[in-house]
């Protein structure tokens, strides 16, 4: 039953990321790029139930790699910033320089060992991923996973995963393959020169765009002063009215990463956000909350509100929606109760739908995509900078296999901007599976906010389950 | 037709075919909700008028108010104004509350608002204001919708004085969210069945709290998120201010009221008969006058205006437009009992000349008796009389208690007592108002009541004002009913 879904998911992933360029976003991660501090990467840890056979795990790789194009390209680059980047098949692109395997004999290790591979910088002239299969674990193996948002985004690489794992531990022959085309190479000073031309073809649609909107000014002043006032008051609103970052949680060299994993019953997690009014999400945050509340409690650290990064839908406040917004909210961090703390986020998530510069950084990418990259990279950084950022990202929703080993958890560790703590929930079946990347400069005892979130899990879980 | 807009019936056809009891609850907003615009601003202007105000403090308002609306902290401006409060004594701005609420605030109840609150009242929901406002503020307003929950900002009280410091955060945001789900903790209201109606765009997390949020004459930036996040909105209408139209209207009626007026005496004077001058003067000026400012009826139940004459008349009274409302009605062969000082009242004088009204000297009882002995020897010689039981115009349509006279006199002429409700004159001429604003007046006549006697009067009279409270509350709809 499960190997026709395989088939229809597998011809989903052979049309993953067919466009030519990168979108203005991914331009804008790819040019900021100051890794790690300003890091796009992300790194997914796949625990598996034993260690899958390695010359079969590579030849699915191998297999994989063939139906994904994407993971044989790299980007190239105009030489000058006239056009978007450009994705071209890599030739000489080698499976054994992304993909090995490592022997370590604890979880701790694994993670220590992933948190280091996430830390290292790509090659970027190489197609941007990295795989690493840790056996000698006692609980079976890991798979970690170290991908470039140029190439997914962590909702991407968790889709990207679900696809090319199998629903049956069995081998399936005669698999398929993506069609290869073989693309002539892109060559840097090509691109600079098409896009000049493009934008030049361009250029009197665009100053006949701006008369337009000059016009449109000089007739109603009163009108675009008005819009342009409140747009600027929005702005402002976004960018301080967020509660002080917290002071336990510093000082931040975003160089010094920690992988933490957590699970929690991914169904009394529903039951809480649904009492609280809430989505996953709002749960999710809520939950990130109660273990900093603990942590903040156990330093002695009093400390009403921190800002929290969350995405946002820009389509409506429904957990689904293609257009997204990252923004800050001021989160409680002393609420006791778990449902009220749901019901606080949700209201500090909602409000954010009454700002209209809500969509400003993504209004504002395709002009900074034609700066240089360091104000690109300046840009981002303009943005208040979060105490935590909290995601969470829809995974498999059942049982799935890579190489004959079934996959038990998978967590994603998103990248450190800034932040004191990155946490990405991942749902897999009917387990949230809970990936924190700590920055250790800033949290003076992990070991203590590893208790405090395994309490926060047990807190919410007791709530969930008594409701 | 029900005076609502379709919208806010819907809205009311929801609420009563909803879960019922106090396990739900219904949390208003205050300023533009409730009441169109800001009472805050109502309160400033007492103090600028009062000249309380240095010209420091207000530079700081000014800059502070310009600030939160460019993106600053927009509570800051609240925290100026508590901190200039410091040292005034609570007893006298709570009496400033209540004597700004009768002078203007009353008038800035929206109507619909109010069918939306009895509506939750008589589902037994537990029906709160929840306001970044003071109680100063709210009490009086909640008191007349005859709410008994607030749930607002604090403001600290030592030795009768303000501090000028809040207790706990101000109710704005977050926090009015915070307050409304300790609330709901504390009176077990279930808030995932519960309602909330809000207008401002820190009012998304309020909002968010309960099951069912409505977004209420939203302000732009949460008209916006409400379409986002799929909230319904409601527009209700504002009760309407004096425009110039409005004043314009209000000056050709008056002229059209005295042109009636003569015009009818002149007839009566050619016609040498007084009785019908009077009559036609009376049709004239007070349908001259309304035709010119706009105003129209819609009776229910005309006949019954026809069927027991000469009686006794009963109505509510808000406004100065009452009268005019009623003469029409009535058109012919009735008086009213005014009192004394009513005799000089401009908006009256002239009308007085026609329908040559009862004044009674209430600072003088014995007059007053002789005054009425003379009513009731009219009545019975076929004149009708109207009385506002009341005896003084409402702030707002809340029903006063009724006073005996109307119905002692009915039982002395041995005439029956014929009920009219009044629903909306308030607002098309608000009290103190000189502007009568265009609209539809909605008039429904009660079942005439017969056999008036001193025995049972109290019961009885009690009975007649519950069903004007019934009928003002639920107004029937369609000629049938």
């Amino acid at each position: 039953m499960s190997a026709r879904e395989d088939f229809e998911r597998w011809g989903g992933a052979a049309t993953f990321g067919a466009a030519p360029e990168l979108t203005s976003m991914q331009t804008l991660m790819w040019r900021a790029e100051r890794h790690p501090v300003q890091s796009s990467t992300s790194t997914v840890i796949i625990d598996l139930d034993r260690a899958p056979d390695w010359k079969r795990f590579v030849a699915a790789t191998e297999w994989g790699t063939g139906l994904v194009r994407r993971l044989r390209q790299r980007v190239v680059d105009p030489v000058v910033p006239t056009a978007p980047p450009t994705w071209a098949d890599d030739p000489t692109f080698d499976l054994g320089y992304h993909l090995r395997r490592e022997h370590v004999s604890t979880r701790e290790e694994m993670l220590a060992h992933a948190a280091q591979m996430a830390l290292r910088p790509f090659d970027r002239s190489r197609p941007l991923w990295e795989g690493v299969l840790f056996e000698g674990l006692p609980e079976g193996a890991a798979y970690v996973l170290k991908i470039h948002h140029a190439l997914a985004d962590p909702l991407g690489t968790v889709q990207l995963l679900s696809m090319l794992q199998s629903g049956k531990r069995a081998h399936t022959a005669r698999k398929p393959l993506g069609e290869s085309v073989a693309e002539p190479g892109a060559d840097p000073v090509d691109l600079a020169v098409t896009g000049l031309r493009t934008d030049v073809a361009t250029l009197p649609d665009a100053a006949r765009a701006s008369v337009r909107t000059l016009a449109h000014a000089a007739t109603r002043p009163q009108a675009v002063v008005a819009s342009s006032l409140r747009y600027g008051a929005s702005v402002r609103r976004m960018l301080t009215q967020v509660a002080r970052p917290s002071p336990e949680l510093s000082p931040r060299t975003g160089k010094k990463w920690t992988f933490l994993t957590l699970d929690a019953p991914l169904e009394p997690l529903r039951t809480v956000a649904r009492q609280g009014g809430g989505t996953l999400d709002d749960a999710a945050v809520a939950l990130v909350l109660g273990g900093l509340g603990r942590y903040h409690a156990a330093r002695e650290s009093r400390v009403h509100e921190i800002p929290v990064g969350v995405r946002v839908s820009l389509d409506r406040a429904d957990d689904l929606g293609n257009r997204f917004a990252g923004a800050i909210i001021s989160a409680p961090l002393e609420i006791g109760d778990p449902v009220d703390r749901v019901a606080a986020v949700r209201g500090e998530v909602l409000s954010l739908h009454t700002e209209r510069a809500l969509e400003v950084l993504d209004a504002a990418a395709p002009a900074l995509n034609r700066m240089p990259a360091f104000v690109g990279a300046s840009a981002l950084r303009t943005a208040a900078v979060p105490d935590a950022f909290v995601l969470t990202l829809p995974g498999p929703p059942r049982r799935r296999y890579m190489a004959g080993a079934e996959v038990q958890g998978m967590y994603v560790l998103g990248p450190l901007p800034g932040a004191a703590l990155t946490v990405c929930l991942v749902t897999v079946g009917d387990t949230a599976c809970i990936g924190v990347n700590v920055d250790a400069s800033a949290v003076a005892d992990v070991d203590e906010l590893r208790a405090c979130l395994a309490e926060a899990v047990e807190e919410m879980t007791a709530a969930g389950n008594a409701g | 037709m029900s005076g609502l807009s379709t919208a806010a019936q819907e809205a009311i056809d929801a609420i009563e075919a909803g879960p019922q009891g106090p396990s739900v609850g219904a949390f208003f907003d205050l300023d533009g909700t409730l009441v169109a615009g800001y009472t805050a601003a109502t309160f400033y202007g007492d103090r600028l008028k009062g000249r309380e105000v240095s010209p420091a403090e207000f530079l700081r308002t000014v800059v502070t108010a310009v600030d939160g609306e460019l993106g600053g902290d927009p509570t800051r401006i609240a925290h100026v104004a508590f901190s200039a409060m410091r040292g005034q004594s609570e007893d006298s701005f709570a009496d400033l509350g209540d004597r700004l609420f009768r002078s203007k605030i009353a008038g800035t109840i929206r109507r619909e608002s109010r069918a939306l609150v009895h509506a939750h009242q008589r589902a037994g929901h537990t029906v709160a204001v929840a306001s970044a406002a003071t109680k100063y503020q709210i009490a009086p307003v909640a008191r007349d919708l005859g709410v008994e929950h607030l749930v607002c900002t604090q403001l600290v009280v030592e030795d009768g004085q303000f501090t000028g410091a809040t207790d706990g955060p101000m109710l704005w945001g977050r926090h009015k969210a915070s307050g409304v789900r300790a609330f709901a903790r504390e009176h077990a209201v279930d808030l995932t069945d519960s309602y909330a109606y809000g207008n401002g765009y820190e009012d998304v997390a309020f909002l968010s709290s309960v099951g069912h949020p409505t977004a209420l004459n939203p302000h732009r930036d949460l008209r916006a998120a409400a379409a986002r996040l799929g909230w319904p909105v409601l527009d209700l209408s504002d009760p309407v201010g004096g425009s110039l139209v409005a004043a314009g209207r209000t000056a050709a009626a008056l002229a059209g009221m005295n042109t009636g007026v003569v015009a009818g005496l002149t007839y009566g004077l050619l016609r040498r008969d007084g009785k019908e001058g009077r009559n036609l003067a009376v049709k004239l000026a007070t349908q001259l006058p309304m035709t010119l400012a706009g105003v129209t009826m819609d009776v229910q139940n005309r006949e019954r205006l026809w069927t027991h004459r000469p009686a006794i008349f009963v109505a509510n009274h808000q406004s100065a437009l009452d009268i005019p409302v009623l003469g029409n009605l009535l058109e012919r062969d009735f008086t009213i009992v005014a009192k004394k000082e009513a005799r000089w009242d401009p908006r009256a004088v002239v009308g007085s000349v026609v329908i040559d009204p009862a004044y009674i000297d209430r600072s003088d009882s014995a007059s007053a008796r002789a005054t009425l002995d003379g009513v009731v020897e009219r009545i019975r010689s076929g004149t009708s009389l109207m009385i506002f039981p009341e005896g003084t115009r409402s702030a707002t349509p809340v029903l006063g208690p009724f006073r005996k006279g109307a119905f002692h006199l009915a039982a002395q002429a041995g005439v029956p007592v014929v009920p009219v409700v009044l629903r909306n004159t308030g607002e098309l001429m608000r009290r103190n108002s000189l502007v009568l604003n265009p609209g539809v007046v909605d008039v429904c006549v009660l079942e005439p009541e017969t056999d008036w006697n001193e025995d049972d009067m109290s019961e009885r009279i009690a009975a007649l004002h519950a069903k004007f409270e019934q009928t003002l509350a639920k107004w029937p709809s369609g000629a049938s009913a």
